[in-house]
């Protein structure tokens, strides 16, 4: 048997690891300390009540998560808030709007999974709520697109907080040195990224976030949207990957290869902000909650160095390449907590002074709230907010995503033609629609 | 004991194993012959979500990965676990200090631990391993895109962080081996080898069989390393049994309960085909004690 001494160090050694890594790992649970002080009336309720959130933690999202914390935890009311990913969001969602009851009473949704739960009617819809309330909280000042991102067939099913819009953070050292101008065209951002790499300093001058899970999907999507066609004819109910733009988009991918990391099917968007924090990447476009982190000192040595433009079009399309997504608060169906008192909650922490404070981490709902002054990436932002390829608010969307994404990485991988690629993901989509 | 109070002290674990093993394990049986989504009764399907799950090549592959990882992975953390069970038993003060630094992998969870190790091998945070692998002329290996150098990635990894637990079980067995037979080796005239084949070995059969269990029930599950150490593990074939029903099941908000069932199901069939061997050895020690 092991001698006391070895198994009290054993022991020690082992706790203190635990400790050590549980409190690297766990996250904040007081993120409300640097929220800000704003008005969140409501009624008291007659009992103790726990108001449970869900949302996923990131710069952009948690300014408002702490807003409703910090300010709407009073008389007998506690706002509950646990740190969590995004991934890990995704499944808490599906699986507490499943039930007759849940486990969460606010939820932060984006337009994607929208109209899916409307339409199973696992969200409240808010319209009446608005209305009562649209004066004390200046709802009618959120921006028009955003409420129709996050509506369903007329009803609005979240109260819209922020949008992530593709931005295009570039090296303004490297590009002045070079007499190069921010590309507005893909084919430009080639040249751009070809004259880069001919200089030797850079391998891989073009830093995108094409990870597998989602990300390529996004990115394929947006090629394609830039090209002014949709996922899906939503009148004929056929997958459009039959129009020669499906295959458009991905040669319009595929040609930025040789400039992007080999491993780049990895790479999310915090590698990617990695890339440009070490300066191993001069070019990145990913969505603008990631863009306040780039010219932060503490981050990197070239924060001092960083531009903003809006992302560039693919071919001559209408659209640039970007998606516009759009996070909101919403209400789930099978909570038991008052829906009056939750609104007053979700209300204030989208109202303006909330939405003030969420500058420059977010791009808040608020129409011209986000200016020059206030938000080193405003003016990338407010150009590419107005020309985003249109949301497609369709329930059927992320099961044909599901389908579809794991043809786009092997066509991106190189095990399959695009050709081969367009006629699968034709296939596989149309059986998702034919299974509606 | 009266049948009385043996019944009063088993029930509580009684009422356990039936709410957290059997309940479970029925409703993974009956979902597995279901078409379900979460909060949903779901339709009876019969056998279709097996047929769909053996006649998927992504699920073949990733039983072909994981058994071998298991393999590989067993036989490593035995060998290497068994050396420095031995090391660490000659120490002589600085046995706790060494067992303790030794047993760090063993208690960070996996994901963190698989984070940190994937920054080694990932050039974008640091890659030390490829600084050194730079050293010696080759710089370009894709450890997160390329089938090989990941898994051998991913085997590191799972080495690395089923080691401690192995080499503690063995040291528990050497510690257990009476010195009196070592002694009678040596004036035998055994050398070191044959030492330690033909006298301590067999000695702690028993626990080199008890690592192989686990191991096998541990690696046949792996999962959380993956995360971050395969993420192009669809892609280059490197996708685990249990990563490919998490795939299924629940990742962006996927909805196939019944093929998850399935492959839960099949996953208990290969555990126990794989444990078989040692689970003979087990019953038959504990039938000649």
């Amino acid at each position: 048997m092991f001698h006391r001494s070895s198994t009290k160090a054993a022991v020690a050694a082992s706790i203190g690891a635990t400790m050590l890594v549980s409190g690297c790992g766990a996250g904040s649970r007081s993120a409300d300390q640097t929220a800000p002080e704003v008005a969140c009336d409501f009624e008291a309720p007659s009992s103790p009540t726990t108001v449970n959130v869900l949302a996923y933690n990131s710069s952009a999202i948690d300014p408002f998560t702490n807003a409703l914390v910090a300010n709407c935890s009073k008389d007998d009311v506690s706002v509950v808030h646990e740190p969590v990913d995004f991934a890990g969001q995704v499944q808490r969602t599906t699986t507490t709007l499943a039930g007759s009851s849940g486990t969460y009473d606010i939820i932060e949704t984006y337009g994607m999974i929208i109209p899916e739960n409307a339409e199973t009617e696992r969200l409240i819809p808010l319209d009446d709520l608005v209305e009562q309330h649209s004066a004390q909280y200046g709802l009618d000042e959120l921006n028009p697109q955003m409420i129709e991102a996050m509506s369903y067939e007329g009803s609005l099913y979240a109260l819209p907080m922020q949008a992530q819009v593709f931005v295009m953070a570039y090296r303004t050292d490297i590009f002045d040195d070079l007499g190069l101008e921010p590309p507005t065209t893909f084919d430009e951002l080639g040249d751009v990224a070809q004259e880069i790499q001919d200089q030797g300093e850079m391998s891989y001058p073009l830093a995108l976030p094409l990870h597998t899970s989602s990300d390529l999907l996004t990115a394929y999507d947006s090629a394609l949207g830039s090209l002014g066609v949709d996922l899906v004819d939503h009148e004929a109910q056929t997958p459009n990957f039959d129009q020669p733009e499906a295959i458009q988009a991905f040669e319009a991918l595929l040609e930025l290869r040789p400039f992007l990391d080999p491993q780049v099917t990895t790479f999310d968007q915090p590698a990617v902000q990695q890339q440009m924090y070490n300066g191993s990447a001069a070019i990145s476009i990913m969505f603008s909650g990631r863009m306040n982190d780039l010219v932060q000192e503490g981050n990197s040595q070239y924060f001092d160095d960083i531009g903003f433009a809006a992302p560039p079009v693919v071919g001559d399309g209408e659209y640039q390449y970007s998606a516009l997504s759009v996070d909101g608060w919403s209400i789930p169906a099978n909570t038991d907590v008052d829906d009056e008192l939750l609104f007053h909650m979700i209300a204030s922490s989208v109202g303006e002074d909330s939405s003030e404070a969420a500058i420059p981490d977010a791009y808040p709902a608020r129409e011209g709230i986000v200016t020059e002054e206030n938000s080193p990436y405003a003016d990338a932002a407010n150009d590419a907010i107005g020309s985003a390829p249109p949301v497609e608010p369709h329930p059927y969307i992320p099961r044909v995503g599901n389908a579809i994404l794991p043809i786009i990485a092997q066509v991106f991988n190189g095990d399959l033609t695009p050709e081969d690629g367009a006629e699968r993901m034709q296939d596989d989509a149309q059986d998702v629609l034919d299974a509606e | 004991m009266s049948r009385r109070e043996y019944w009063i002290l088993i029930l509580p674990s009684l009422l356990v194993m039936f709410g957290l093993l059997l309940v479970p394990m029925y409703r993974t049986v009956e979902w597995s012959l279901k078409d379900v989504n979460y909060g949903e009764p779901g339709t009876f399907v019969g056998l279709d979500n097996y047929m769909l799950a053996l006649t998927d090549p992504r699920f073949a592959a990733s039983v072909v990965f994981t058994v071998g990882l298991t393999l590989i992975v067993m036989l490593v953390v035995i060998v290497l676990g068994y050396i420095l069970a031995v090391l660490v038993n000659n120490l002589g003060r600085m046995r706790p200090l060494v067992l303790g630094i030794l047993l760090i992998s063993y208690v960070i969870p996996n994901v963190v631990g698989a984070t940190m190790f994937s920054w080694l091998f990932d050039t974008n945070f640091g890659g030390v391993a490829n600084l050194i692998l730079g050293w010696f002329g080759q710089d370009d290996l894709l450890w997160f895109t390329d089938r090989w150098p990941n898994r051998i990635m991913i085997a590191l990894n799972v080495i690395w962080a089923m080691l401690p637990f192995s080499m503690l079980i063995l040291l528990a067995g050497l510690q257990g081996v009476p010195q009196e037979i070592i002694e009678a080796a040596k004036i035998d005239g055994a050398g070191t080898l044959g030492k330690h084949f033909h006298v301590i070995l067999p000695s702690i059969r028993g626990m080199v069989g008890f690592v192989a269990i686990i191991s096998i029930m541990d690696v046949l599950r792996v999962f959380d390393n993956l995360i971050p150490l395969a993420p192009n593990a669809i892609l280059n074939g490197n996708e685990s049994i249990a990563l490919y029903t998490y795939n299924m099941a629940f990742q962006d908000g996927g909805q196939q309960l019944g093929l998850g069932s399935v492959i839960n199901v099949l996953t208990i069939v290969i555990m126990l085909i794989m444990l078989i061997p040692f689970l003979r050895n087990t019953i038959k020690e504990a039938r000649s004690l």
